[in-house]
């Protein structure tokens, strides 16, 4: 019942299919596919991505759109490490990173959500500027790429924490952040906003708050992406995350969130991530080069979607 | 005692539009207040001016004698004032009492939503419509799955749950059967009994007499005169409403019976909840359908002009087969349609008058290319010959009121006249004057020769404006009423079906 | 005042304006920028967006949230083909242009038809397009594009083809011309705005939104492909990613030339002022000397400062 479980949405039965073909492809290709180092290392490439779309959803839920992540993606990045090796990467120097990384995605968010809510600009035009604008401002942190983090950063994130894999940690985290959103009337005057705008500001929502906080939060999952990306890659690059954004839109369509809002959940997110994810394993793994993917990606959302309408028209 | 709302010297203009001009209204506790006017009079900017969704540009509002913030929905909704939406304010995509609660959810002691509380009194809400309502009125329907009539009951409960201190009814009744009418009546005068004030604005003349306690008559933008519903009649509110020049519609109604034979045949049409129907219509015939609400005379409308195409069945009319898989089919065959809900319908909102009226005609004579001003003034006519006021035709559409514009939208069809006219509920929200001329220009396209089918929600238009009711319960029809037998009280007897 | 404010917000003088205050501050800033030859090397750039972009411009005007996203990859699908047909030959340049545009138009059909008959949100639909016809294309290519333009092809978007003026921009004048005669005063222009602004209301008056709408995608994948030969007549040789470039800018031109995203509103001048004033932008900020990333986010601030102009949603609260 609650928004997080609710699988919303027409897609959902073709994005089930499809993630069980591709579990089984993959566990073809990949012999050890079960094995749990496997699952784990799987679970790590595909963990920004899931980010990114959970933060993703908020936005579509509230009938907006956000194209600048990945370029939030990046500036977290850059920003991050900077300060990192700014304040002598030490273990405090990499919390307050962390903290001013976190700080810097939420607050990109918080800049898209302002002019956006605020100055009633349209979401695909103004996040699209404004990706220009924080790409602009990733270079002017770090012009090249380079700049190492420090050693605990990426072993803690390769690592455990108290015995549990840091990367299933962070899944938990962001599973009991996006489930407290669910529970929270946050998710239904959310949904009311993007289901029918005019409907909810006469129900006396506050609106520009709404939309403004999914776009924040988006820009703080969007942080939390770039701060896994950090510990993997173990370095900043200004033109991290380029992809990230549209590939994020495809998860949460593949999820059964409606592209006009109001209809759908993270948790559908979470599988559509997956499944996007699956198929970049699964090319590598056949040996095809890496642009097989788009393909495959594309032609699995237009068959997601197209299916879907089938289905239910029967 | 002061008034529970006073609203004084209120201005408002939109553009160079001037709605309002120092409108007052004045509610006392626990009253039922009916507010009238002709569309476009500015009531429902009044309303909209007390609840919040529109700012005023001078005046002020008092509410319990003191002067009232207004600066949106959500200012006003915590000083006591709640407003049901003609246009309603639910949203489709979530359930009922999601919409019902939306803004001022129940929480448990964490925050968090609390579902069950929700479940819990939207079930409260609901018995007090659940014998009128239907099915599938439960608290987890889906909105966009409810009956419009449902989802007008489910704003009322909107409203109720907010308990307001003062209740503005826009058009609330507009989709209503007589039951639910009622109900809802019932439901006023228990809000009345507990002290809560309620503005009541309704089309439907019997309705303000039977509820009303006073009545303030707007026109023009400025409130012209103050009633008590007791004191008065229906003639000095009429009268005040369309003021000395405006002329008040009168029965069109043929008495004779009509000579020739059927050239409309409607033979076993049926879809999803119709049917199956056969009826036949004849030249110059002006053909009501009656009943309840949602018994299939949107349907069999839609149907004819193949908006909502029927599964089996056919339709002649005059010998040759017009049964429509879609408009297109139906307006090549000189069907017309009209519909009441004019912004889902028939506006082109944002595009101009000259664009509203002509786009069917260049459909209709298979025109590429737009012609010149010979074309033009070719709408200028039809649009004058039927009293529209406009500014010029490259104005927008939005400009109009709403009797203008549905004027716009039948005139569409006017070029040449056609041989089937559909009218689903045409006058819906629109003044008087316009539903005068609307009534007039139906008699005369009917005596022109083309064949007339309306559905109207308000019986006395069925009664002064038809020469046969066909009157449809569960999507079929139970009554065909001429002659002596259309009268209002049979009308109502075959719309309730023998039982009642 | 209100005449003051109506002006205000006309699209076209917005456009016209800044054109001008760009070329200003460019001649200012580097003494030339306005030369005539300049003006044209601008002006031949800004048609190649400009003709992406009338397809753009076309279905966001039929509304329910057209946009076709899939324009980049059918330009870069369009210089492959031209490419490849043509391969230097000047005689094969007519029938590279049919190829391009024939392949462009089939895909834009498709994704009317998944956007009309599956009703895929255009959005989604063409991004999906878009990853299929990338990856169809590194797939077909073996990622090595062969292929190069005809010389008189390069001549036609390069080189003067009368007074100074390459054949390219008469191109665009008269596509210019085109789509204000269609959209203004042909029955087919009438019916993009009333399917833009209400759907429902056009059907109910006989018009054929479904395929009208797959009409208006069919013609953006063909302005792709015609665009995707002038790209390869522009650079020489194809390559599989050289359409990218173009898919947001043209949404761009289309906001800022004063057509509605939400449809039913707005006309194909503005949109090709609007890529003019697109590409100025950009040329200004390079001869501004900065960095690059100064570049980037005065161009993004800019965008948004366009945008405030008139680009904006309207106000819930009347």
């Amino acid at each position: 019942m609650s928004g997080l479980g609710k699988l919303g949405g027409r897609a959902w039965l073709v994005t089930a299919a499809a993630l069980l073909v591709l579990l089984m492809v993959n566990a073809v290709l990949q012999p050890n596919f079960l094995e749990p180092s496997v699952i784990q290392s799987n679970l790590t490439t595909f963990l920004p991505l899931v980010l990114v779309a959970i933060g993703q959803t908020y936005v579509i839920l509230g009938g907006d759109i956000d194209l600048s992540v990945g370029a939030i993606v990046a500036l977290v990045n850059v920003v991050t490490v900077t300060v990192i090796a700014a304040l002598g990467g030490e273990g405090t120097a990499v919390i307050v990173g962390l903290l001013v990384g976190m700080g810097v995605g939420a607050g990109s968010g918080l800049v898209n959500g302002l002019i956006i809510a605020g100055l009633r600009f349209q979401p695909i035009v103004t996040t699209f500027a404004t990706s220009i604008v924080f790409s602009g401002l990733a270079l002017w942190v770090l012009p090249q790429a380079g700049m190492p983090v420090p050693e605990p950063y990426w072993r803690t994130y390769a690592g455990t924490i108290l015995g549990v894999p840091t990367v299933y940690v962070i899944y938990l985290l962001a599973f009991l952040l996006a489930a407290f959103l669910a529970a929270r009337p946050f998710m239904i005057r959310l949904k009311a906003v993007g289901g029918l705008r005019t409907a909810a500001f006469q129900t006396g929502l506050d609106l520009g708050r709404l939309r403004v906080s999914a776009f924040a939060l988006s820009g703080l999952y969007a942080a939390f992406a770039s701060l896994c990306l950090t510990g993997e890659t173990a370095s900043g690059d200004p033109l991290m995350g380029q992809t990230l954004a549209m590939s994020a839109i495809s998860a949460v369509v593949l999820g059964g969130t409606a592209l006009a809002g109001g209809v759908g959940g993270a948790l559908g997110s979470v599988l559509g991530a997956w499944v996007v994810g699956m198929i970049g394993s699964v090319i590598f793994f056949a040996g095809l080069p890496f642009e097989y993917q788009t393909l495959v990606q594309g032609l699995i959302i237009l068959a997601a979607l197209a299916g879907g309408v089938l289905v239910t028209r029967r | 005692m002061q008034p529970i709302l006073r609203a004084r010297d209120i201005s408002k203009s939109f553009g160079a539009v001037r709605a309002l001009e120092k409108a007052r209204l004045t509610v006392e506790r626990g009253e039922i207040h009916a507010l009238l006017g002709a569309n476009g009079c500015g009531k429902s900017t009044l309303c909209k001016i007390i609840a919040g969704t529109v700012a005023l540009d001078s005046g002020e509002v008092l509410i319990d004698g003191e002067a009232a913030a207004l600066g949106s929905p959500r200012l006003a909704e915590e000083q006591g004032v709640a407003l049901f939406y003609q246009e309603l304010s639910l949203v489709p995509q979530l359930s009922l009492g999601e919409n019902i609660f939306l803004g001022r959810e129940p929480r448990n002691a964490l925050g968090f939503t609390d579902r069950a509380a929700i479940q819990c009194e939207t079930e409260a809400l609901i018995a007090r419509v659940a014998a009128v309502a239907g099915t599938g009125f439960t608290p987890d329907a889906r909105v966009s799955d409810l009956s419009p009539d449902q989802r007008q009951l489910a704003e009322i409960l909107k409203v109720l749950a907010r308990k307001p201190k003062i209740i503005i009814f826009d058009e609330a009744t507009a989709t209503l059967d007589r039951r639910q009418v009622e109900v809802f009546f019932d439901i006023l005068r228990e809000l009345k009994a507990e002290g809560v004030s309620s503005i009541f604005i309704s089309h439907r003349m019997d309705e303000v007499f039977a509820i009303a306690d006073r009545i303030t008559v707007m026109r023009n933008g400025e409130t012209v005169a103050e009633f008590s519903a007791a004191e008065t009649d229906r003639y000095a509110v009429v009268y005040a409403m369309v003021g000395e020049t405006g002329a008040i519609a009168a029965s069109v109604r043929d008495h004779e019976p009509l000579e020739g034979d059927a050239r409309l045949v409607v033979d076993g049409v049926r879809s999803t909840r119709l049917g199956p129907v056969s009826f036949v219509a004849k030249r110059g015939e002006i053909l009501g359908l009656g009943g309840l609400q949602g018994q299939g005379q949107k349907a069999l409308l839609s149907g004819l002009f193949g908006a909502e195409p029927f599964h089996v069945g056919r339709v002649t009319l005059d010998d040759v087969d017009v049964t429509a898989r879609r408009p297109a089919d139906a307006i090549a065959h000189r069907i017309a349609y009209v519909s009441g809900d004019r912004g889902r319908d028939s506006a082109l909102p944002g595009r101009s008058i000259l664009e509203n009226t002509a786009i069917a005609s260049l459909v209709r004579e298979k025109r590429h290319v737009i012609p010149g001003a010979q074309f033009r003034e070719r709408f200028a006519d039809v649009l004058t010959g039927l009293n529209t006021r406009y500014a010029g035709l490259d104005a927008p559409i939005g400009s109009l009121s709403g009797g203008n514009q549905q004027k716009v939208f039948i005139s569409r069809w006017l070029s040449p006249a056609p041989g089937l006219l559909l009218l689903d509920d045409p006058t819906k929200g629109i003044d008087l004057g316009a539903k005068g001329d609307f009534y007039l220009l139906a008699r005369k396209l009917a005596d022109e020769g083309a064949t007339v089918i309306i559905y109207s929600s308000e019986d006395s238009e069925l009664l002064s404006l038809c020469d046969r009711v066909l009157v449809l319960n569960g999507g079929v029809i139970t009554a065909d009423l001429q002659g002596d037998r259309l009268t209002p009280f049979e009308l109502t007897r075959a719309s309730y079906g023998d039982a009642a | 005042m209100n005449r003051f404010a109506d002006h205000a917000k006309n699209p076209l003088l917005i456009s016209s304006i800044a054109i001008l205050a760009l070329l200003v501050i460019g001649e200012l800033v580097s003494p030339g920028f306005a030369r005539g030859d300049q003006i044209v090397r601008l002006l031949t750039v800004s048609a190649i967006l400009g003709i992406a972009a009338a397809g753009q411009n076309l279905v966001i005007l039929g509304g329910r949230e057209g946009i076709d996203l899939s324009i980049g990859a059918v330009i870069s699908l369009g210089a492959v083909i031209a490419g490849n047909v043509m391969n230097g030959s000047n005689a094969a340049i007519p029938l590279a242009f049919a190829a391009a545009c024939c392949a462009g138009f089939l895909i834009g059909v498709v994704n009317g038809l998944g956007v009309t008959y599956l009703r895929i949100p255009p959005l989604v639909m063409t991004l999906g397009m878009m990853g299929v016809i990338q990856g169809g294309l590194v797939v077909l290519s073996r990622g090595v594009p062969s292929g190069n333009a005809a010389p008189a092809l390069m001549a036609f978007v390069s080189r003067s083809a009368f007074l100074g003026i390459p054949g390219i921009l008469f191109v665009w004048a008269a596509i210019i011309a085109l789509m204000a005669l269609v959209l203004k005063r042909t029955r087919f222009g009438w019916s993009i705005y009333a399917i833009g602004s209400n759907e429902n209301a056009a059907v109910l008056t006989g018009l054929p939104a479904r395929r009208i709408r797959v009409l208006l995608y069919g013609l953006a994948g063909l302005f792709g492909g015609f665009t995707g030969v002038c790209v390869i007549g522009y650079t020489g040789n194809s390559f599989i990613s050289v359409g990218d470039q173009y898919v947001l800018p043209s949404v761009i031109a289309v906001v800022i030339g004063g057509t509605s995203l939400s449809g039913g509103a707005g006309s194909y001048t503005g949109t090709a002022l609007g890529a003019i004033a697109l590409i100025l932008l950009q040329s200004v900020l390079t001869t501004l000397n900065l960095e690059f990333w100064g570049r980037q986010v005065i161009f993004g601030v800019t965008l948004l400062l366009l945008m405030l102009l008139y680009g904006r949603q309207a106000r819930l609260r009347v």
